[in-house]
Parts: structure tokens; sequence; C-alpha cells
């Protein structure tokens, strides 16, 4: 405690016309609010961008929608180009090749081969081999495993590699991919742009209406969730087709439930809170109500729950392939790829390697972003550290 | 009187401040008390004096984006800020317990209420199950609970606000702690239930041989609890002294703002009300933090801040109005005639 | 509370009689007879199949006698791809308990594993601990199960050899279960990260509330605290995520156990629904629903069961 008693003379020092009063003119006014103040999207943004991961993500999920556009041209395949003498070929990439990395170098591994064969070139033209290996004597006859560029053996040239490899039609499997990316990105965010819209329209008329009418609309969300997703998805599949615009209305039959939920939830929540009220005594009426105070409420979690609801909807996409209920041929998504490379995976793993990687990356940047989202967009943490 | 004047507890120069987005907010600038044996001490102030930040210091228990910037919290010649987390185990409880302001969401909602008054008993006293219920009983019936028994198997949903503020009582006493500190015990409850929640605790006190430190905005509240009273402004105490100092004459201009904004029977006038918000604690202003919104505020008061001038052993106030060279400023009139009326009430009631 | 469990049962059996219909009618609505040509199948089976589910008559008779062969004769009809002029049901009956096996062993080996990650996590808030955690979460809530699979099948069946590529129907003990150990690892992966998610966050926000601060200055220790207030009171909630979360796994079993070649019934419905075996494929349509309303049932009656909040308040 710093007493008057303790430093008397430092006290008694300050001049006498210091201790003044001060006239003050006018009434004491409110402080100034010193701090800057933040609008609601900066902060969004502010926070949004603290979150690395988050960022990351979205960076992911913006080189895998340009790659999903532009990819599919930057080669000279075309996505159902068939070359049915160069199936299943290895992927290279001749710059990273001539790395020497054992990546992208066309290698395949032919197994069993005779030793003194080797130095054949009619059998293994000009440096086609990378590698020998496991040398053992089979009945009396020296046996090896010879890895050779796949190309070079058989005398393809590097200016027609198949980046990714080929499939067991010879198709490219770059193009394929990112043509498969670009559909599976399509079907989810078409379906779930649908389903925000509707069930925005949907959620806001029982949330606005409310009593018998939005009884009315909850009972038939409430039956519609009783059907479980799996059968009605492939109930509709099997009987609409299976192209890209019945797999599209099949993911939103039930889909756009949720939020309709969540909007009617939020009509509900702000309805009874006090700063709609206030604005409804002051005579503002129920369209301004809605679209200036209670609908940018909502905003958050939608875009939120949409951006979580994306990797849903190419997970269910690559489902119904897998169970045979996806696009037809020569069409691909990513799904198609994973499930025909599932079926040759012991023998040419890359098949599925590259449509699982891209699909991976998707799913969890899309649940990273959509989660650095929600933390960006929740209003109890505003400000928070 | 000896015994009232040995200091149980001890604050020195406690400076605790928050890390927040826009900057350090310094909670508490600086705050110096001490707790006597067997008194009443309440610290009043407006929501974000730092009042309820102060008490959490001693328990341990700020919120992990609080630093104690500097000084001391003096129990039993031990230092608590520097206790580590496994330190206050001993603590808390055992020595100081703490009342909440909301009983609302104090008790877990899914225990027996029975279960979490004994539950520290077993665990710290190592008391057997029957003897901690027999204690517990004990407990609910002291702070007025009807029908122990029956309410010992009930869940915290089945009790009303006040009942509820009783059983954060009774788990308080559970294990005989010395000091006991309530942090606005009464703002969540109904008018009614709160002065006998007060009268509650004030006889508790009593009979337990407690000290208390009592936290409030509410000057009335602390009137007939309190024997002694912190003002406290802006993260600092302005004001100290025995609540009869407080109430009949106070030297800051704060607390006489303060009492003046305190309505009573006889209030005809409209109320007073202190004109401006207090201050932004992320840039605390120089001087005197009270300055801005003092009505008597002197030219010093904005360069320097006031030390605490001495006006008897126990009241101590921090404005510069104190100094020699001050000029000579009366205490507004609304409370000057409200002194005068409550002196004459008492002496009738007294004589 | 019994009024209320048969008004959920009735409401249960018409959703039911709804999925029954809508899936009847969307197989008859496929081109061709149900019973045709390009199986296995003879003539004369056709024909007497024909007859005997009455294919040639109006799609409302037959509506009307499928349905009687169900409720009165607990017949689903025949398969006539997948295994020719046996009875679905049976099918059935030979599938189903595989399917169940694996599913509840991976979701119920999932959990306790997801616990601990998920308590580990909340208490170590902020900390790398949590981190890498989260990190794991979203990686195995994000890739779906058949991409487990098929990186557990090339690496741990394919490469190294330490479990067999594919479930073995003929192995019996032991043997059996190692080749189980792929796809219900596959499985897993999920309902592990989404009980970790779940419990981080309910414990996160328990250990925030005020009455862990009671606890606190009750003089409980930390450990103590978080067990007796936190633990329990996350604890109550997770009992709701976890039954649905079976649908979710049934659901991804559907693929895995085809990469797996396990005869259950994921396998069972692929097959089905690829060789257009319609009878077979509207049983397991209805099997899978039936699962999926009856873990929605669950929940909705454990909330009662479990929260004394609602538990008490139905008494009253």
């Amino acid at each position: 405690m710093t007493l008057y008693e303790d430093n008397k003379e430092l006290y008694d020092s300050i001049p006498a016309e210091k201790f003044k009063r001060v006239e003050r003119d006018e009434a004491i006014h409110d402080a100034k609010f010193q701090t800057k103040p933040i609008c609601f999207l900066k902060d969004v943004w502010l926070r949004f961008t603290k979150n690395k991961a988050s960022v990351c993500a979205a960076i992911v999920i913006l080189i895998i929608a340009v790659l999903a556009i532009f990819g599919p041209g930057m080669n000279r395949f075309k996505y159902d180009e068939q070359y049915p003498d160069r199936v299943n070929m290895p992927p290279k990439i001749p710059a990273i090749a001539n790395l020497n990395l054992g990546i992208f170098d066309g290698g395949y591994v032919l197994k069993n081969r005779q030793y003194d064969s080797i130095s054949d070139t009619t059998k293994y033209p000009n440096d086609c081999i990378i590698n020998v290996t496991n040398p053992q004597v089979v009945n009396g006859v020296r046996m090896v495993d010879v890895e050779v560029d796949y190309y070079k053996y058989l005398g393809i040239s590097d200016d027609e590699c198949y980046w990714f490899g080929s499939d067991y039609l010879g198709r490219d499997i770059w193009t394929r991919l990112w043509r498969g990316a670009r559909m599976s990105l399509i079907i989810a965010v078409v379906s779930v742009a649908c389903n925000v819209v509707i069930g925005l329209l949907y959620g806001s008329i029982a949330g606005y209406y409310g009593g018998t009418v939005d009884m009315i609309l909850m009972r038939i969300t409430e039956i519609l969730n009783a059907f479980p997703r799996i059968v009605i998805v492939t109930l509709f599949v099997m009987v609409a087709g299976t192209g890209m615009f019945s797999i599209i209305m099949a993911l939103i039959i039930k889909d756009w439930v949720p939020t309709a939920r969540m909007i009617r939830s939020q009509f509900y929540r702000f309805k009874g809170s006090e700063y709609v009220l206030a604005a409804r005594t002051l005579g503002v009426r129920d369209m301004a109500l809605i679209f200036r105070h209670i609908l940018p409420n909502s905003m958050g979690p939608i875009i939120t729950s949409s951006m979580i609801a994306v990797p849903t909807a190419i997970f269910a996409e690559s489902f119904l392939a897998y169970i045979g209920l996806g696009l037809q041929a020569p069409e691909t998504s990513i799904g198609v790829m994973l499930s025909q490379g599932q079926k040759v995976l012991l023998h040419y793993p890359t098949q599925v390697v590259f449509p699982a990687i891209v699909i991976s990356l998707l799913m969890i940047s899309f649940n990273l972003f959509g989660n650095g989202l929600r933390d960006a967009f929740d209003p109890t943490l505003r400000g928070a550290e | 009187m000896d015994k009232m004047n040995e200091p149980i507890l001890e604050v020195k120069n406690l400076r605790v401040s928050f890390k927040t987005y826009n900057g350090k907010v310094q909670a508490v600038r600086g705050v110096d008390f001490h707790l006597n044996k067997g008194e009443t001490l309440a610290i009043v102030g407006e929501s974000g004096s730092g009042k309820s930040v102060t008490t959490k210091a001693i328990l341990g228990i700020l919120s992990k984006n609080a630093i104690i910037e500097e000084g001391e919290i003096l129990y039993q010649g031990k230092d608590l800020t520097k206790f580590k987390e496994k330190d206050f185990y001993d603590i808390r409880g055992k020595e100081i317990s703490l009342i909440f302001q909301d009983p609302l969401s104090a008790l877990n909602p899914i225990m027996k209420i029975g279960k979490q008054i004994t539950e520290a008993l077993i665990l710290k006293e190592k008391m057997s199950k029957q003897e901690a219920k027999k204690r517990a009983l004990e407990l609910m019936k002291t702070v007025g609970i009807p029908q122990p028994e029956v309410r010992f198997n009930q869940y915290p949903f089945q009790f009303s606000g006040g009942m509820r503020q009783r059983i954060v009582i009774a788990i308080a006493l559970a294990s005989n702690a010395k000091i006991m500190i309530c942090d606005e015990p009464t703002t969540a409850l109904d008018v009614t239930i709160q002065a006998k929640i007060l009268d509650e605790i004030k006889e508790i006190k009593e009979k337990n041989d407690l000290s208390v430190i009592f936290i409030t905005h509410d000057l009335g509240v602390v009137a007939n609890m309190a024997d002694r009273i912190c003002v406290m402004y802006a993260g600092k105490i302005v004001e100290v002294g025995t609540s009869e100092e407080i109430f009949y004459s106070p030297a800051h201009p704060y607390t006489w703002a303060l009492l003046s904004s305190m309505p009573d029977l006889e209030t005809k006038d409209e109320l007073f009300s202190i004109p401006g918000t207090p201050p932004n604690m992320i840039f605390p202003p120089k001087g005197d933090a009270f300055a801005e919104r003092n009505q008597y505020a002197l030219e010093v008061d904005f360069e320097q801040e006031p030390p605490f001038f001495k006006l008897s052993d126990t009241h101590y106030a921090a404005t510069w109005l104190l100094h020699p060279n001050a000029p000579k400023v009366e205490m507004p009139d609304i409370l000057k005639n409200r002194i005068a009326r409550l002196r004459r009430e008492e002496a009738e009631s007294i004589g | 509370m019994v009024r209320y469990i048969i008004n959920r049962l009735i409401a249960l059996l018409i959703t039911l009689f709804i999925i029954i219909s809508i899936a009847f009618c969307v197989v008859r609505l496929m081109p061709g007879s149900v019973y045709e040509m390009g199986g296995d199948l003879s003539q004369t089976v056709i024909d007497a199949l024909n007859a005997k589910y009455h294919f040639n008559e109006p799609i409302i008779k037959q509506y009307g006698y499928y349905l009687e062969n169900i409720f009165f004769h607990w017949d689903w009809g025949n398969s006539a791809k997948i295994r020719p002029n046996v009875p679905v049901f049976e099918i059935l009956r030979d599938r189903i308990p595989i399917t169940l096996e694996i599913n509840l062993i991976s979701l119920f080996g999932a959990i306790p594993i997801g616990m601990v990650a998920g308590i580990l996590a909340a208490i170590k808030k902020n900390t790398i601990v949590d981190h890498i955690i989260s990190f794991m979460v979203v990686v195995f809530i994000s890739i779906p199960s058949f991409i487990f699979a098929t990186c557990l099948q090339y690496f741990f069946g394919f490469k190294t050899g330490s479990f067999p590529i594919i479930y073995d129907v003929s192995a019996t003990g032991t043997a059996r279960y190692a080749s189980m150990v792929l796809p219900i690892l596959a499985l897993a992966f999920d309902p592990i990260a989404r009980v970790a998610r779940y419990l981080r966050a309910e414990l996160a926000e328990t250990m925030n509330s005020e009455f862990m601060l009671l606890a606190k200055t009750k003089g409980l220790t930390y450990a103590q605290s978080t067990v007796r207030h936190g633990l329990r009171n996350s604890m109550v909630p997770l009992a709701n995520i976890i039954i649905p979360m079976f649908a979710n796994v049934l659901g991804g079993s559907l693929v895995v156990e085809t990469i797996f070649s396990i005869p259950g019934m994921g396998g069972l419905m692929v097959d089905s629904i690829n060789s257009s075996d319609h009878m077979l494929t509207v049983a397991i349509l209805v099997f899978y629903s039936l699962i999926s309303l009856i873990t929605i049932l669950i929940v909705d009656l454990s909330y009662g069961i479990i929260d004394p909040r609602v538990r008490m308040g139905g008494k009253k």
C-alpha cells in the first residue's frame, strides 16, 4: 500500500496549483471506446487465418479444384481414349524418372526371368533395365526378377508417357483422375448447394409460420429421417439409373433435412431473442427481420455445415460406385476409379493409390476447412486468444 | 480484540492480467488488503473492478489466460501465488472455501446432492460413508434444509435456487474451512431469498468462527454483514475502512458516488447515477482511474496516482482531495443529509 | 413410458411397412420379370416361381400376395441368381451372423480406444498430445473405411503377409479370427475417431463448467474432479452417439466385406444389386432399414434411462 506518510516529501513537492478543481464546462460523457471495433466478417477472417491447418486445407482444396478443371487438358490423352496395347502401364514422368528416386520411373518388375537373356537387346531394349533382384536357381537355370522401365521395354517414347499410368483399357489415369475428381466435386457441390437451398426455404417456412404449418413440416422431416440413407440412396439410383443427375438427386432426397432443422431452430432461437423483439417493437417488417436479422445470424452454421456435407457427399458417391451403382463407363469419378483399381490392387497398386490419395486429401481438407470455419464463425469464441 | 487484529490472510500488491486478442487486460493492478481472524471483510465494486479475479487468485482457480504479474498472497506464512496446482489441493475446501455467484450451475446436475456434499469428506478427510453421511445431514440441517434425509438422495434439478445455494454453502462448510469467500452469493437469487441466505451466512460464520470475504456490488447487502469494507475501482482499492467509517465518513469521491446511488426509503429525488463508464483496462488511465468520471477531480488526478491517506488506524483512502494542498471539498448534499438522518435514527433507536 | 414405447413401436412398424412397399414397387418398376431366363434356373422352375409369387398378375395383386407371403408365411421369395431357388430368408440367415460379428467387434473394440484418446486430448488440451490426437481424429473420420481396407489389405495382407489377404471361410478358431483382423481394423477407425472427438469436446466443455470449479474448490485433486465430475457427466450422452454409429459401421461394412470377400450381408447386397436378384435385394434393404430404425428407437428410449433429469421428470 503506497501511503502518503511514507513519501511525504515527494507528494508535497507537487506544485500547489495542481490541486485545483478541474472546471468542467459540460457534463461528463461516456468514455470513448478505445479498442478498435472489429466487424464480424473481419473477425471471422482473422480467426480463420490464425488456424494454420484450415488455411492449408483451403489451399489443398483450391489446388485439387484447379487440377480438376485443367488437369484433364494437361496431356495428350482423353479420358475415354483406349489403347488396348498399352494396358496397366506403370506411372512415368520423365523429369522425375531422371532423378533416380525410384518413383514415376515407369518401373515394373518382371518376375522369374532367365538371367542369361538380360543382355539380349531384342528382349530388353537399350538401358530399359532399372534393377535386377532376387537371383535364384530353378532346375539348373539362373532366374532373376528384372525391374524394367516398362515404356522403354515396350519401345514407347517419353512424350507418350502416362504420368500416373494407365488402366485395364489403356486409358490415362492422370486424365481420368482429374476428370473423376471434377465429376465427384460437381456431384458433391451441386447436391450440397441444392440441400442448402431446399433446407433454407423449408426451415424458414417452418420457423417463420410456426404452429400447425411447422408441426406438419417437421413431421414430414421426421418420417424422411426414419428411412436409412443407404437404403434410400440405393433404391433411388436403382430406379433412376446411374447417371450423374440421378446420383445428385439421390443425395438430395433426405440430406436437406439437417439444414432445414437447423434453420428452423435458428428462427425459433432468434424469434424469442431480445433484439428481434426490440426490432419488432420498432416496427421492422417481418421480411426485413428475416433477411437482416435472422438469416445473417444463421450464415455461420449454414456455411460450416455445408462444408462438412461436401465430403459426406463425395463419400456417398464413391460408396455407390463400390456397390456397382456408380457412373457408367466411359464416364468416371473418384469412386469409380477406386472400385476399378481395387480389383487389380495386388498387381497394379498404383491404380488405387492416386484416387485414394486425392479422395483422402479432399475429405481431410474439407473437414479441416469446415472445422476452421466453425471455430471462426462461433460467436462465443469471438475475440478470444 | 487482540484476536480480531491478527491477520489470517494478507494480499500484497497483487497484479493480475488477462491475455486477450486486443491486448493485455489489467484486471487487478496492485491490490493490498488483509483479512483478520473472525471478521467479515466486504469487497465492494462495480462489475469488472477486479474483485472476483482477486478471490480466484487466492484459490488458484484463475482461468488459463490469466497471469499473476506480481504480488503475494500470504496464508499461514506461505505465499499462495507461488503454489502449484498440487499444493492447492490442501488449501481448497480445507482451509479456504468458496461460495459461488450462480448456484444454478455450480452443482453437478447428474450427481445426487448427498454425494456432492460427502464427496470431499470421503476423499479428503478419509471419513467412512456413514460418518460422512451423518456429517452431511448435520450440515444440511445447519444451512436450513428441511427433511435432509429425503433431500440427501435427490438431484439438483429437484431443488429451488435458494435451496441450491444452501447446498453450495453446506459443501463449502463441509471440510471446516477457516476462510469462506462468498462471491456475490445472492445475486442470482430472488430478493426474498437473499435476506434469508445472508442471515444464514452470518449465523454460520458466528457459529463456526469463520473469517469471511464477502464480494458484492451492492453496498446495501454488506451494510449489516461486514466488519470492514474495501471499495474497489478499476482493479485497485480506493478506500478501506470499518463498516462505520465507510458508511458514515466516506472520503473517496467514488465511495460518495456509490453511496449516493444507493436507494433507501427516504429517497425522493431522482437517484444519483455515476456518469460515464469504467475505464478500459487494456489502457488503464494515467493518474487516478476515477478522475474521468469524478465531479471533484483535481488537475493532479490526471497526472499522478494518489497515495493512500490515513484517516484513522483502520481507515485509508486514495484520493488527492485529502492532500493538505487540496481545496476543501464537502461530500455531496444527498449523502450528507442521508448520513445525518441515519445518525439520528440510530441515536433514537438506542435512546 | 410404456405408452411412449408402444407408440414408437407402432411408428417403427409403419415406417418399415412403407419401406417394404417402396422397395417392392421399385423392384417391380425395373424392366423384366423377377424370375427370367439367363440365370441358372430352368424354364419350368421359372414358371413355377412366377406362378407361386403371382408375377403374371397385375402389380397391385402381386403386391398383395407379396405382403401376404411375408406376414402370414414369413416367405420373402426365392433368390433368382445368387443361390437359385433358395428362399431369400434362408440366405439372409446364413449371412447375417458374420456381418454382425465383424461390425460389433469393431464397434465395441473402438469404444475404449476412442475414449482413452478423447480423454487424453481433453486433459492435455492445446498441447502437442491434443494436436496429434485431433489431427488423427480428422484423418480417421475423413478417410473412408474402404480406403483403409485397401491399404491394410495391400500392406498387412499382401506385402508383409502378417494377416490373410481375404477372409478365410473354411478356417476355424484363431485362424478365422486372424482373417477377420484387417476388416475389423478397417471398420474401427471411424468409430474410434468419432468417440474420441465427441468425448474431447464434451469433456473439455464439462471441465469449464461451474460445477467443475466447485469440485476444485472442494479440494478434489485434478484427477478426482476429472473422473468423478468431468468424465461421469460426459459419459451420459456418449451412449447416444455410439448406438447410431452402428448403422454407420454397417454402411462401411457393405464395401469392406466385398473387399475382403467376407460372406456377409455387405457382399450379398453388392452381388444382388449387380446381378439384379430383386427379391433378395428387397429383403436386404428391409434388413438394413430395420437395423437403422431399431438404433434410432434405442437412442430415443435411452435418453430417458440414462439422464436422471429425464428419468425423474417422466416419473412425476
